[in-house]
C-alpha cells in the first residue's frame, strides 16, 4: 500500500515572540546565580561558565 | 528484515581538560581512553573498515574535512591510527576508542530497544570511569559532554547503526529512512541554545541540525549528509547493509534513545516489504532546519510543488502502516513505540506539557524557568552553559541528573542495572561472544573487530567470522578453554 503524502497549504503560523539568539558562542559568559532551594538551581549555582571549542567529531 | 532488528549506538563525548585547548584534544582524548580502569582487550581489528565506500557503488577519494581543525594539527605529530585511537574492547563487546579527539562509546550490538537504551547509559559510566583516571593522573580537573555541539561551530556525532538486507537497496532505504529523520526530531531531539549556522534562532529542537549541508553523503566529519551513504556493513557485504544515521542527537533520557531507535527500526521493517509511506521532501536540509527552528510546535515540512505536511503527519503515516501490516506478528516494543509516540504528537500538538518525556522539552522547560526567575532572556549567554551542563554525564553534577533527582523527568536507570551491562549481554547476539572472548580468553586473543574475532593457535591464528544474524549461545560463557569456545561458536 502506497501513501498520497500531498497536502494543501495552509495559513501560515504566528511568528514566535522572541527570536535573540545569536550566532557567536560565549567564551565565558557572565552567569547569573539563580536562587532557589531545589538541587536544579543548586547545580546551576555551580556551572562552569568556560567553554573551549572543540573538535569536530565524525 | 531481521525481526528484531539489530541496532547499535556510538556517541563522541565533548572532552574538556583544565587549562588545555582544541589543539591538546587527540592527545587528551588518547589518554582518556588509555586510563579505562577496568578489564578491556587492547588489538582492535581494523581490516573490515571503510569509511570512504559509499552506497551508492562507488568509493569517495578522499573525506571532507573541517578546516578549522586542520589548523588545530598545523605543527604536530601524531602517532600512528592505532596508536592514537587506542581502541580498547570491553566484556561487554563494547568498544571504546578516541575518535577525532573525542572518547566514544560503541554499544554493543543489541535486538530490544530497552538493552540498547541502557547499554547506551552504561556507556556514561565507562567514559566517566576513565575520564577520573585520567584527572587523577594528570591531577587536572576533566569534565564529559554526552552531546554534539561546543556552541563555536564544532560537532561531534551519536550514530545509529542498523542491519539491513542488501537486497532493500539504496534507494528505497533512502527513501524510507529520511522522512523519518526529519520528523522523529520532534519526538527525540536533544535541544539546543541558539544556531551556529544561518539564520539566528533562539532554541532549536536537535543538536545536528545546524551542521547537514547535504541531503545524502559518505561525509560525517565535515559537509556533513542528513542521510550517510557511508558502507561499511561489519558482515558479509553481499548479504547486509549496516545503515549508518549520523541525524540524530545523544540523549540523555533513555526512553528517548529507545524511541530515536524504534522508530528509524519502523521505517526500515516498512521499507523492508516495500510499504513504507512515500514522502516527497525536495530539500532535506532545509526541511531538517525548518523543523528543528520551530517554535511554533506547527513543524511543516515542505513538500513538493507548493504543498506542505507536518512532522506529526509523517510520523502518524509511519506508525499506522507499521501497526497494520505488523499488528499481530512483530516486535512488542516496536508497537509499544508507536502507541507512546502517538500519545506524544497529540500531546505536542496540544500544547501540553511533554518536559518529562522528551530531552528537548526538558531542557527548554529548565531554562525557560531560569529565565522567569532572573527575569532574563534567551540573549543571555548562560543559557549556552546549562545547555552544556544538561549533558554532564556525571550524575552528581550534570543537570539532566537533577531534573531526575527531582522527578522532573523519569529517574535515572539503577546503577546496578548499567553496571551489568558494562560487564555483559543479555541478548544472543554476537556480541556476546566477543564479549565473552575478552573477559574469558583475553590472553589467547590476537585481534577483534565487529565481525571476527583471532585467537592465537597452536601454529598459526585462528580467525572466526561473527555473523551479525546468528544466534549465539549462552553456553558460550560455560566454555572452558579457547578451543571449546570457538568449536560452540562454530556450531552457532
Amino acid at each position: 500500500m502506497m501513501f498520497d503524502a500531498d497536502r494543501l497549504t495552509k495559513p501560515g503560523a504566528p511568528t514566535p515572540a522572541k527570536k535573540l539568539g545569536d550566532d557567536s558562542g560565549p567564551s565565558k559568559p557572565d552567569v547569573r546565580k539563580p536562587e532557589g532551594g531545589n538541587e536544579l538551581l543548586k547545580r546551576m549555582k555551580k556551572v562552569d561558565p568556560d567553554q573551549d571549542r572543540q573538535r569536530s567529531g565524525e | 528484515m531481521t525481526s528484531p532488528i539489530l541496532a547499535g549506538i556510538e556517541t563522541e563525548y565533548g572532552l574538556l581538560v583544565e587549562g588545555r585547548g582544541a589543539e591538546d584534544q587527540i592527545d587528551d582524548s588518547q589518554q582518556v581512553i588509555r586510563s579505562y580502569p577496568g578489564h578491556c582487550f587492547v588489538g582492535w581489528d581494523y581490516r573490515f573498515e571503510s569509511p570512504r565506500s559509499d552506497l551508492r557503488g562507488f568509493t569517495q577519494a578522499r573525506l571532507n574535512y573541517d578546516p578549522e581543525d586542520a589548523k588545530f594539527d598545523a605543527g604536530r605529530h601524531h602517532r600512528s591510527d592505532s596508536e592514537v585511537r587506542s581502541d580498547r574492547v570491553l566484556p561487554n563487546g563494547a568498544r571504546l576508542y578516541n575518535d577525532h579527539g573525542h572518547p566514544e562509546y560503541s554499544t554493543p550490538e543489541c535486538l530490544s530497544l530497552r538493552e540498547l537504551a541502557l547499554h547506551d547509559k552504561a556507556g556514561e559510566i565507562a567514559v566517566l570511569r576513565a575520564a577520573a583516571a585520567y584527572s587523577e593522573h594528570r591531577g587536572l580537573d576533566v569534565r564529559l559532554y554526552k552531546n554534539n555541539t561546543d556552541f563555536h561551530g564544532a560537532s561531534y556525532g551519536t550514530h545509529e547503526s542498523y542491519l539491513v538486507p542488501r537486497e532493500i537497496g539504496y534507494e528505497r532505504l533512502y527513501r524510507a529512512v529520511m522522512p523519518m529523520l526529519i520528523a522523529r526530531q520532534i519526538l527525540c531531539g536533544a535541544g539546543k541554545v541558539g544556531s551556529e549556522t544561518g539564520e539566528s534562532a533562539p532554541f532549536q529542537l536537535s543538536q545536528r541540525a545546524d551542521f547537514f549541508t547535504e541531503s545524502a553523503s559518505v561525509d560525517t566529519l565535515f559537509r556533513r549528509p542528513v542521510f550517510n551513504t557511508r558502507d561499511e556493513p561489519h558482515g558479509d557485504p553481499e548479504e547486509w547493509i549496516r545503515l549508518h544515521v549520523i541525524a540524530g542527537d545523544a540523549n540523555m533520557m533513555a526512553s528517548c534513545t529507545a524511541r530515536k531507535v524504534g522508530l528509524v527500526k519502523i521505517a526500515l521493517s516498512l521499507a523492508g516489504i516495500g510499504q513504507a509511506p512515500v514522502w516527497e521532501i525536495p530539500d532535506p536540509v532545509r526541511a531538517f532546519q525548518k523543523v528543528s527552528r520551530d517554535m511554533t510546535r506547527e513543524f511543516r515540512v515542505p513538500l513538493k510543488g507548493a504543498n506542505w505536511t507536518v512532522a506529526y503527519e509523517i510520523i502518524d503515516s509511519y506508525l499506522s502502516a507499521y501497526e497494520r501490516l505488523f499488528a499481530a506478528t512483530d516486535d512488542p516494543e516496536l508497537l509499544a513505540t508507536c502507541v507512546e509516540c502517538r500519545s506524544l504528537c497529540g500531546a505536542l500538538r496540544n500544547g501540553e506539557d511533554v518536559s518529562s518525556r522528551i530531552d528537548w522539552a526538558a531542557k527548554l522547560a529548565m531554562l525557560q524557568h531560569y529565565m522567569e526567575e532572573e527575569g532574563t532572556d534567551w540573549a543571555d549567554p548562560a543559557l549556552r552553559s546549562f545547555d552544556l551542563e544538561y549533558h554532564n554525564p556525571d550524575p552528581a553534577e550534570g543537570l539532566y541528573a537533577a531534573l531526575a533527582e527531582m522527578g522532573s523527568v523519569e529517574p535515572l536507570p539503577y546503577e546496578e542495572d548499567l553496571l551489568d551491562r558494562l560487564s555483559g549481554n543479555f541478548e544472543p547476539t554476537r556480541a556476546l561472544a566477543r564479549g565473552l572472548a575478552v573477559s574469558k580468553f583475553s590472553d589467547r586473543l590476537l585481534g577483534v573487530s565487529w565481525a571476527s574475532l583471532i585467537f592465537r593457535g597452536g601454529h598459526e591464528p585462528m580467525e572466526l567470522y561473527l555473523p551479525p544474524d546468528h544466534s549465539y549461545p549462552a553456553q558460550l560463557e560455560a566454555a572452558k578453554s579457547v578451543e571449546e569456545f570457538i568449536e560452540i561458536l562454530r556450531g552457532a
